[in-house]
């Protein structure tokens, strides 16, 4: 589970990067790893923190969070991510709505729809390994100070 | 005058060991002039110091990730687009090392520090960075001492001391991630205090760190980011078994029994063949073998021959004889008299007894 005073806490540093942007939303962008910790109740919690030591084969979450700054609702909201070619795409973060990707930056979907063509020109089911993007699709307009964050999984390679 | 008798039949993996002993002997008698150039060199040769190793896909320590995402949006009927800010990663460097022994088995010391012993071992960087690595030995007997550490600079897996330099402070330089080196223990014995069950212990750790996996170094890492012990802990340890060699030669005797019906049943009439193998280290005169025939078993007429040439019974002009009379102090037997013998040199003794 994520704790949320610890996505605040992003949110807030990261201000001043977003407001430079002009216009009415801001995004920002974050790579965060999961801390475990166990909790006074007996279960573990999960915290995203800032990553100090991360080495090939760890897990990092990307968070990327967005919010109408503006007085009007905002209408077709997508958020594309690009991965760095650094890192390997896993699945969503639990709690986020899982994306669309894609495995060459043009076509989106589900991952068990997209097919991957080989040098020889046959195709096979595509793997989280391929994917080369991420997207996310707000289905209605984004209200005026409304807000929230898309989340996803990955690990480095 | 050398006399040599046969000790108790020996196994094959004592005669191996012997082998090498004589290799490293004659490999090393070039070797000892060179050695102060090898110290002079020492700096430059380092830094082509590795061997081919396999390719990582491992992400390198120090490899700032970007990440910036971008937002389109319909704001009154126009069609805009913004950019995140750019956050970064900068990959640590995780701490890894490996350190595996080339060979297998005792490792048979030779007694003089003029002919000292090698021990290979590769070592590798199994680092996502470029790291260093400390090397520390312990050896359990004081019979036997670490004359030095050395890394092959030529890769070429032998040791040669006007090529592979000294370790100096027991550090092996840089290497890539992935990349290996062999580095060498040179060891040597003392001929007075033979050594059984010795062992030689050889720790390899980051230069960096280690410790327990997980542990951080905070701005060690390559590229300025932090370091992190891996796995591993940083550290390999790899375990040899030595022995003493025997000073000077060694004779070692093996036998084969052939039945008369053709099986190796060791029966009345069955014929034993007696091989004697001397193996000399250093050059020696007047060396001579004398081995008494078996009670229970008579020599075969003949059957003597040396180095695969045979030699007559009699005490004539050939270098060996049967002595029916007792020509050993345990009662008949044969002698052969090697004479003049080269350094490193092998030569086998045969003969035939039958079961009385």
């Amino acid at each position: 589970m994520i704790t949320r005073p610890m996505i605040a806490a992003v949110l807030v540093a990261t201000t001043a990067v977003a407001s430079a942007a002009a216009g009415p939303l801001q995004v920002t962008s974050s790579i965060l790893v999961e801390a475990r910790a166990a909790a006074a109740d007996g279960t573990t919690r999960i915290a995203l923190v800032k990553p100090s030591k991360v080495t090939p084969g760890d897990k990092v979450i990307f968070v990327v969070s967005y919010r109408n700054t503006g007085t009007q609702p905002l209408g077709n909201v997508v958020l594309d991510n690009p991965l760095p070619r650094q890192v390997a795409y896993r699945s969503a973060n639990p709690g986020s709505p899982a994306p669309d990707v894609s495995v060459d930056g043009k076509t989106f979907g589900s991952l068990e729809t997209l097919r991957v063509r080989s040098l020889d020109g046959s195709t096979r089911a595509a793997s989280p390994n391929d994917v080369t993007s991420v997207r996310w699709r707000l289905a209605s307009p984004l209200a005026a100070g409304s807000q929230g964050q898309f989340a996803f999984q990955a690990v480095l390679k | 005058m050398l006399d040599l008798f046969p000790q108790q039949q020996v196994g094959g993996t004592l005669r191996s060991d012997v082998v090498l002993k004589v290799r490293d002997t004659a490999r090393r008698a070039c070797a000892d002039v060179a050695a102060p150039v090898a110290i002079v060199m020492a700096a430059s040769v380092f830094a082509v110091a590795v061997r081919p190793s396999i390719v990582r896909a491992e992400t390198l320590a120090g490899t700032p990730i970007l990440n910036t995402a971008n937002l389109r949006y319909d704001l009154e009927g126009a069609s805009r687009s913004i950019a995140s800010n750019t956050v970064t990663l900068i990959v640590a460097e995780r701490l890894d090392t490996r350190l595996v022994r080339e060979g297998q088995g005792a490792v048979v010391v030779a007694p003089s520090p003029a002919a000292p012993t090698i021990v290979p071992f590769v070592l590798t960087n199994a680092d996502n960075g470029t790291e260093s690595f400390v090397l520390e030995t312990r050896l359990s007997s004081p019979a036997i001492t670490l004359q030095a550490l050395a890394i092959d600079a030529d890769g070429d897996g032998r040791y040669d001391p006007a090529v592979d330099t000294a370790l100096v402070d027991a550090t092996v330089p840089a290497l890539a991630p992935g990349r290996s080196i062999t580095v060498f223990a040179i060891l040597a014995g003392t001929a007075e205090r033979p050594a059984a069950d010795a062992t030689l212990t050889v720790t390899a750790r980051a230069l960096t760190g280690s410790g327990a996996p997980g542990t951080a170094y905070a701005g060690l890492g390559d590229g300025g980011g932090d370091a992190v012990v891996g796995p591993t802990g940083a550290s390999a340890s790899v375990v040899v078994p030595l022995t003493s060699a025997i000073a000077g030669p060694v004779l070692v005797k093996s036998q084969s029994v052939r039945a008369t019906d053709g099986s190796q049943t060791a029966v009345r009439d069955s014929v034993i063949t007696y091989t004697l193998e001397a193996r000399f280290t250093d050059a020696v005169s007047g060396a001579r073998i004398a081995d008494p025939i078996p009670a229970g078993t008579a020599f075969v007429p003949g059957s003597l021959t040396l180095d695969g040439a045979p030699l007559s019974d009699a005490a004539d002009d050939d270098a060996g004889r049967f002595d029916a009379a007792g020509g050993t102090a345990q009662g008949p037997g044969i002698a052969v008299a090697l004479g003049q013998v080269a350094a490193a040199s092998v030569h086998v003794v045969q003969f035939k007894a039958k079961i009385q």
